[in-house]
């Protein structure tokens, strides 16, 4: 006889009842429960996404925290632990305070610039014109265009004999004559030379903000914008107050792709000037190439890309948090 | 009768007597032919042979090398196949091969020698080195530069790419002024002619020339990068404090701010535009002004590193060479392709137009191909005996690669030209050198 917890009469029915329940479950496979499978499935449909991020983003940022303690180089397959020196080395030298400086120089300018640029083109890509799909067609193709083709059209536009550029402004009259100190060395000149490598880097994406803007904004419900109109919201009222919040969760995802990309471009620094002269477009991805794989020290390589991760990672923080309070 | 007799004779040695003779004449024929035209031993048939270059500033330069290998390997039975890619992408795809294990057999070095980093796992090359060497008068000494470590061969030098004078002649007779012979003349030159809208230039910026020729002018007025172990550098010197002065007054005399920003097909450009009196470049610069501008060309004139220091010229030019990978299946053909290669080398050098210039002593023999017979180019045969690498006098170590690399040296020269004075420039000049070469002497 079996006390019930109440201190009543047993309760055989109820034990009778369970034991047959009792026995099921345990005589059935864990995995055959339907929580189990559902899990399963879950699991099986997330795999590929985890495998990718796991090989191709994973193992290799691994990698390159293993080369950065390290003293690896291209040429020897045996490396030895030594600490946080290949940090210590670059933050040692001159150089590297340069590339990082115009690193950030780099971001946020070019930041600022293709945020008002990219707005601007959004809303006029959103008025009807004549000839509107054409232009639409056309502002992509900086974006879409081989790196290497345009920025070797923009060498040339900044050629310091050649510059198409120079030679309109000449035209107008607003520079001296070639070979004059009116003459602009956009690629020579350390300023100057900064504010090119920024600008070609602006020109490839303003028009990648630009669609992201548009397709944020053509997915907000017309009646919502008219119903801010009749009640007398100005365009810029109804662009803070109405636009960016219904397409910030957009905008938040371009802004984290466009500043990685910005914050890691070689192509155009490398492309246009290599980091010269005198190191004054020298950038983080840049010094970290001549380094790592030029000058083949792969270890203090790898530590000065490295660098790139704090600056990035609150940043991503910051606005991945925003974007989940927002998806909630 | 006797003739008869002979004939039967003859006739009688016709079944074993001709066999025999036309036998031994054939060995004796084929033999001679293994001699002068090398015949690759049986064990490289059926394989394959991958070999990657860069692409030729002289395209016709690779239209003949590509033919070359081609019948070289349809001769000995070896699939050879060259990737051409451009020279400045070659380091990444050597780290990528490397860290693969896998990739080509015959790996080419153009201005970034990487034998010293990779030296443990590239074949030794001593073997064919030797043979070279003494199949064609040795090699001059500056080959060893960046192929030999610790007294074995790990590259096979090929060819490095000089840069002499280009001087406008009519622009300097109009003016009076003597060919450039010193750096002196050359920079009088500058400052009487730019006033006349024909100024100079040389690179100052993170360009190949800007590291080649800014060394060779201060290297001519004395300077030197590191002593002949490699171990210890050499920059702070009153010769370079000196060259830094001297290159600063020619920079504000004779040249525009245009020089901060030129790649190194720039001053080609300066050159045949008609702007420029003159340059110091490699004879690219002189084809290219043959082809795109005729007259400027008639007037263009070559002529030696000019002197810094009295009879002191000191020509730092860009070396090519080959390795071998230690991974490589068929390091036999890569050999054997390379002794091939140095059998063809004159005519190489015919196909790059006179760019290529030798490391073996035997192909100075005069005239040399293309160079030899031209009477403007006639004096780049001289310059075997004042053309240098990076390092020098030393060897072409991995700490220099380095240097090079981050564009130290240029950017000393800029910091000079741009109003720094020589003292502080070289004191940041030697605070790079010196933490460089300490990262290499603690790894």
């Amino acid at each position: 006889m079996t006390a019930t917890p109440g201190g009543g009469p047993p309760d055989t029915g109820a034990r009778v009842a369970a034991v047959p329940i009792a026995g099921r479950v345990a005589g059935r496979a864990w995995w055959r429960a339907a929580t189990a499978r559902r899990l399963a499935f879950g699991y099986t449909l997330l795999a590929p996404a985890v495998l990718y991020v796991g090989l191709l983003v994973g193992a290799p940022f691994l990698f390159s925290l293993y080369l950065a303690v390290s003293d690896a180089n291209v040429g020897d397959p045996v490396a030895s632990f030594v600490g946080l020196e290949n940090f210590r080395a670059a933050w040692e030298s001159p150089t590297f305070h340069i590339a990082w400086q115009n690193s950030l120089i780099f971001t946020v300018v070019a930041f600022v610039l293709k945020g008002l640029l990219g707005t601007t083109l959004a809303f006029l890509l959103l008025q009807s014109f004549r000839g509107k799909k054409l232009v639409r067609g056309l502002v992509v193709i900086p974006f879409t265009l081989p790196i290497a083709i345009s920025v070797l059209g923009w060498k040339w536009m900044y050629d310091s004999q050649f510059s198409l550029i120079n030679w309109a402004l000449r035209g107008v009259g607003l520079i001296g004559a070639y070979g004059t100190e009116g003459w602009p060395v956009w690629l020579g000149q350390p300023h100057l030379a900064l504010f090119a490598v920024i600008s070609v880097n602006v020109w490839r994406s303003f028009p990648f903000s630009a669609i992201v803007l548009l397709a944020g904004y053509t997915s907000i419900p017309p009646e919502v914008l008219d119903s801010a109109k009749v009640d007398g919201a100005t365009f810029l009222q109804r662009f803070r107050h109405v636009v960016v919040p219904m397409i910030l969760p957009i905008l938040l995802v371009g802004l984290l792709f466009d500043t990685v990309f910005t914050l890691s471009d070689l192509s155009v620094v490398y492309l246009l000037t290599n980091g010269g002269p005198d190191n004054a477009t020298q950038i983080l991805p840049t010094l970290a190439y001549q380094i790592g794989i030029q000058a083949g020290a792969l270890g203090r390589g790898a530590a000065i890309s490295l660098f790139l991760f704090p600056l990035l990672l609150p940043a991503m923080i910051l606005l991945l948090r925003n974007l989940r309070r927002r998806e909630w | 009768m006797s003739a008869h007799v002979e004939t039967t004779t003859n006739n009688e040695l016709t079944r074993r007597g001709f066999l025999k003779t036309t036998g031994a004449g054939a060995v004796s024929a084929s033999l001679a032919t293994m001699l002068s035209a090398r015949q690759a031993p049986a064990q490289i048939r059926g394989t394959s042979l991958r070999i990657i270059q860069w692409s030729h500033f002289v395209p016709a330069y690779d239209v003949w090398f590509d033919k070359m290998a081609r019948e070289w390997g349809e001769k000995n039975g070896v699939r050879v196949r060259v990737d051409h890619i451009p020279h400045l992408e070659l380091p990444a795809r050597y780290a990528a091969e490397f860290a693969a294990g896998a990739g080509h057999d015959l790996i080419y070095y153009v201005g970034t020698i990487l034998t010293g980093l990779y030296y443990k796992n590239l074949a030794d090359v001593t073997d064919i080195s030797d043979q070279m060497a003494k199949k064609y008068g040795g090699w001059i000494p500056e080959a060893k530069s960046h192929s030999l470590i610790e007294g074995r061969w790990y590259a096979i030098p090929d060819f490095y790419i000089l840069a002499p004078m280009l001087w406008r002649k009519d622009l300097f007779d109009s003016e009076k002024l003597p060919r450039p012979d010193t750096w002196e003349q050359a920079r009088v030159a500058a400052r009487t002619l730019k006033k006349k809208g024909h100024p100079t230039g040389i690179a100052f910026s993170h360009c190949n020339d800007s590291n080649l020729f800014l060394r060779s002018v201060l290297f001519s007025h004395g300077a030197r990068e590191a002593d002949p172990s490699g171990e210890n550098i050499l920059i702070d010197s009153k010769e370079m404090r000196e060259g830094l002065k001297f290159l600063k007054a020619m920079f504000d005399e004779g040249m525009t701010p245009e020089v901060f920003s030129w790649d190194d097909a720039s001053d080609n450009r300066y050159l045949a535009s008609g702007v420029a009196c003159w340059i110091h470049d490699a004879i690219s610069a002189y084809r290219t002004t043959e082809d795109t501008n005729p007259p400027v060309f008639q007037h263009t004139h070559l002529w030696l590193e000019p002197q810094g220091l009295p009879n002191l010229r000191v020509s730092i030019a860009n070396a090519n060479a080959y390795a071998i990978w230690k991974f490589s299946k068929n390091q036999a053909a890569a050999k054997e392709f390379l002794l091939h290669l140095a059998d063809k080398w004159l005519e190489g050098m015919t196909g790059s137009r006179g760019y290529n210039m030798p490391f073996l002593n035997d192909f100075y023999k005069k005239p040399m191909p293309v160079i030899g017979t031209d009477p403007k180019l006639q004096i780049l045969q001289e310059f075997p005996k004042i053309v240098a690498f990076f390092g020098y006098p030393g060897p072409f170590t991995t700490p220099i690669q380095e240097v090079v690399a981050t564009f130290v040296f240029p950017d000393m020269c800029t910091r000079v030209a741009r109003g720094q004075s020589p003292d502080e420039a070289l004191r940041w000049a030697m605070g790079e050198y010196r933490r460089i070469y300490a990262k290499h002497k603690r790894a």
